[in-house]
């Protein structure tokens, strides 16, 4: 036990000292928090100029009050948010007038046109025509405006009170609100909730794919150049096992405990919510766990390699099976509860990306802590234990990776 | 002393190593020789506990060997390499720390080492940034520094230059004057013959040959002489008392049958042409290993 420190202690130091660490180690949480934050960011910033739009009405009936509720509309700095251009004349024909505004768009003259027609069965059709179809915001506030202009003239049409129809148009929301114990509230945005749990999956992912590489790379010097013999005749191969899974482990926590404070200072400056981390105590929990378990699956599978190439291959493969969970889990967010999000907590793989998924959207219960707790600890002791069969003998076979049938024999021996 | 005994390690069908025994004691160097695939680093390997044996005992000082025992050795792999990016101090200490030896023990001997091999101004260098040889040095240095019983030296001059490998020899034969064990794996039957006292040939995981060398070279002794001829060297076949002879460049080995005196056999070798030189040899280990796996082969 006392050399299984001495390894864990030496794989500690030195890959803390190597260069590719410090950079991961700050680096990858920046992108992690660049890449959430900045496209939220993008979509909150108002727009600073004032966007020019034509409206090709051929029913006559919309133009004057669309203009006038886009025009009322400002930006921060008070200038009008739109300006609204009449682009229907009767002298042309429609096609020619559809032509000469496609003109006026490619020329920048107006960020895009309206067109609103009735078609044969008098029903009405909304094109949005510009350079994009991507500006979601402003297609959105167009079909808001035209669809209550659309309810005021059909109601007023049937001779409906307009104090009723202005009461109509407010727009009900349903806020979702997390219980956390009977009368108390947990506050819950789907937003945050799936940009901090994405965030801390992605962590684990990477912080798992980038120290699994580390360690099947300085398994693979260790074993061209024969270091690993010396070790093997210092210690046994279950404590340098064991060292190397420490070792690791310590640096993850090293690792979480950078982030942790690189997040802080993110909540301090406003950039991430502070809701990002109300469950940080269980996020970072089913994190080692994962990471321990991932760890050591590394350990034994990466012994059996023997050159780059090897480890390269070994290594995607293993990096495959980790983000395949992710897809499934995109999905699991919608329903936390259904059965197949039940199934995979119960699955060692994807056991802790699904706890840390769900413990930002419910609540989870200390039975259910208890149960995925222990599967993690019993199936880590078992990965350590047939990792360390492979790994007794993998460190020491050179040439080939083993086949399927040779790894069965390894590990009955 | 180590013992090992009906030592045997198979893959699959091959006999990696078939039912060895042999005795390795303090105070001389035990030659492990055999050529490439004998079976040399499967028998160490087993000792240095990195592989279990299928059958057979590994006894040190009458006991079987457990973690205790690996504290008391020392391994220099034939392979060499150390952690390239890491500290030579670093490395050293690491190492050590393996083998049981407190941090102030470690550093007072690595320092004393790293003087008396002369690349003390190495210390605190990376290793990538270090010699071919110097880098052995250290590895030498991390084999030696916890003052082992047995010692495991598998090729451990290669890749030294003669000076290097003056210097090292040295300090192998200043360990064994301090009563340790060691055993030497070469392909340098030269070397083998300076240093080793006990001799284990291997050929296909068998002992072909064990013994003291003194008694392997009386065992194998024969009749050869060396000479230095005047002349056309084909005239040797025509005696019927030469059984082979071997042309270097100014000299002749010649292996005679046991019924000829070296004398007699001067005698006639004169009337036929000139001698410049003659003397009687023992033969070498390098003849011995090549006559012996020949003739295992022929079997």
């Amino acid at each position: 036990m006392k050399k299984a420190l001495i390894v864990a202690k030496w794989e500690f130091i030195e890959k803390v000292k190597s260069k590719a660490f410090v950079i991961s180690l700050f680096l990858t949480p920046l992108l992690i928090i660049f890449f959430s934050v900045a496209p939220t960011l993008l979509m909150q910033s108002e727009e600073s100029e004032t966007t020019v739009i034509g409206v090709l009405d051929f029913t006559n009936n919309y133009f004057e009050q669309l203009s006038s509720d886009l025009e009322s509309q400002k930006l921060k700095n008070n200038t009008p948010a739109y300006l609204v251009r009449n682009l229907f004349t009767d002298k042309l024909a429609k096609d020619s007038v559809i032509v000469n505004s496609d003109l006026l768009v490619l020329n920048k003259k107006i960020d895009g046109y309206l067109i609103i027609e009735k078609t044969n069965s008098d029903s009405l059709i909304f094109n949005y025509r510009s350079k994009s179809v991507g500006n979601f915001k402003l297609t959105s506030i167009l079909e808001k405006s035209i669809n209550n202009i659309y309810m005021k003239q059909t109601l007023a049409s049937r001779n409906i009170d307009t104090s009723v129809i202005d009461l109509l148009k407010n727009r009900i929301d349903i806020n979702s609100v997390k219980i956390k114990q009977p009368g108390e509230e947990g506050e819950s945005e789907f937003l945050t909730t799936f940009f901090s749990s994405m965030i801390f999956i992605l962590l684990l992912m990477m912080m798992i794919i980038y120290s699994g590489q580390m360690l099947v790379r300085s398994l693979l010097e260790e074993k061209s150049n024969r270091l690993i013999e010396i070790l093997v005749s210092s210690c046994s191969p279950n404590e340098l096992l064991l060292g190397k899974i420490l070792g690791l482990s310590f640096l993850g926590l090293a690792q979480i405990f950078v982030w942790v404070l690189i997040g802080i200072a993110a909540v301090g400056s406003a950039i991430v919510s502070y809701s990002s981390f109300a469950n940080l105590p269980i996020v970072l929990f089913y994190f080692l766990l994962g990471y321990l378990f991932y760890t050591s699956l590394f350990v034994g599978i990466g012994s059996i390699v023997s050159t780059e190439q090897e480890a390269q291959q070994i290594t995607s493969y293993l990096s495959i099976i980790l983000v395949l969970p992710i897809v499934f889990l995109l999905s699991a967010m919608q329903n936390p509860d259904s059965t197949l999000v039940g199934f995979f907590t119960y699955v060692p793989f994807t056991l802790p990306s699904v706890m840390i998924m769900k413990a930002n959207l419910l609540e989870i219960s200390f039975l259910e802590h208890l149960i995925a707790t222990l599967i993690m600890f019993i199936s880590t002791t078992i990965v350590v234990f047939l990792s360390g069969k492979i790994f007794r003998i993998g460190i020491l076979s050179y040439g080939k990776m083993p086949s399927l049938k040779e790894l069965k024999f390894w590990l009955k021996e | 002393m180590l013992e090992i005994k009906n030592l045997s390690k198979y893959y699959g069908n091959i006999k990696a190593v078939d039912d060895l025994s042999f005795k390795v004691s303090p105070g001389k160097i035990f030659g492990l020789l055999g050529p490439n695939g004998a079976g040399k680093s499967t028998t160490i390997k087993t000792i240095i506990n990195v592989i279990k044996p299928n059958d057979g005992e590994i006894l040190f000082d009458g006991k079987p060997i457990n973690e205790q025992f690996l504290n008391r050795i020392g391994y220099l792999p034939e392979e060499r390499g150390l952690y390239k990016k890491s500290k030579v101090i670093d490395v050293i200490v690491y190492l050590a720390r393996l083998k049981n030896l407190n941090y102030n023990e470690i550093i007072s001997k690595a320092n004393l080492w790293l003087e008396k091999l002369g690349v003390t101004e190495l210390r605190n260098r990376k290793i990538e940034e270090l010699s071919k040889g110097n880098q052995q040095k250290i590895q030498f240095i991390c084999a030696v520094i916890h003052n082992p019983d047995l010692l495991i030296l598998d090729e451990p001059f290669s890749g030294f230059d003669p000076i290097n490998q003056q210097e090292i020899k040295n300090f192998i034969l200043d360990f064994l004057d301090s009563g340790k064990s060691i055993i030497l794996s070469t392909h340098q039957m030269d070397t083998a013959e300076k240093l080793c006292a006990d001799i284990l040939l291997l050929n296909n995981g068998k002992s072909v040959l064990q013994g003291s060398l003194q008694e392997i070279k009386q065992k194998f002794g024969g009749n050869h002489i060396r000479v230095n001829l005047n002349g056309d060297e084909n005239i040797l076949s025509s005696f019927s008392e030469v059984i082979s002879y071997e042309v270097y460049s100014n000299l002749i080995d010649i292996h005679l049958t046991d019924n000829i005196s070296p004398s007699d056999f001067l005698r006639k070798l004169v009337q036929r042409v000139s001698v410049n030189h003659f003397s009687i040899v023992e033969p070498t280990l390098e003849k011995i290993f090549i006559d012996t796996i020949k003739n295992e082969k022929s079997k």
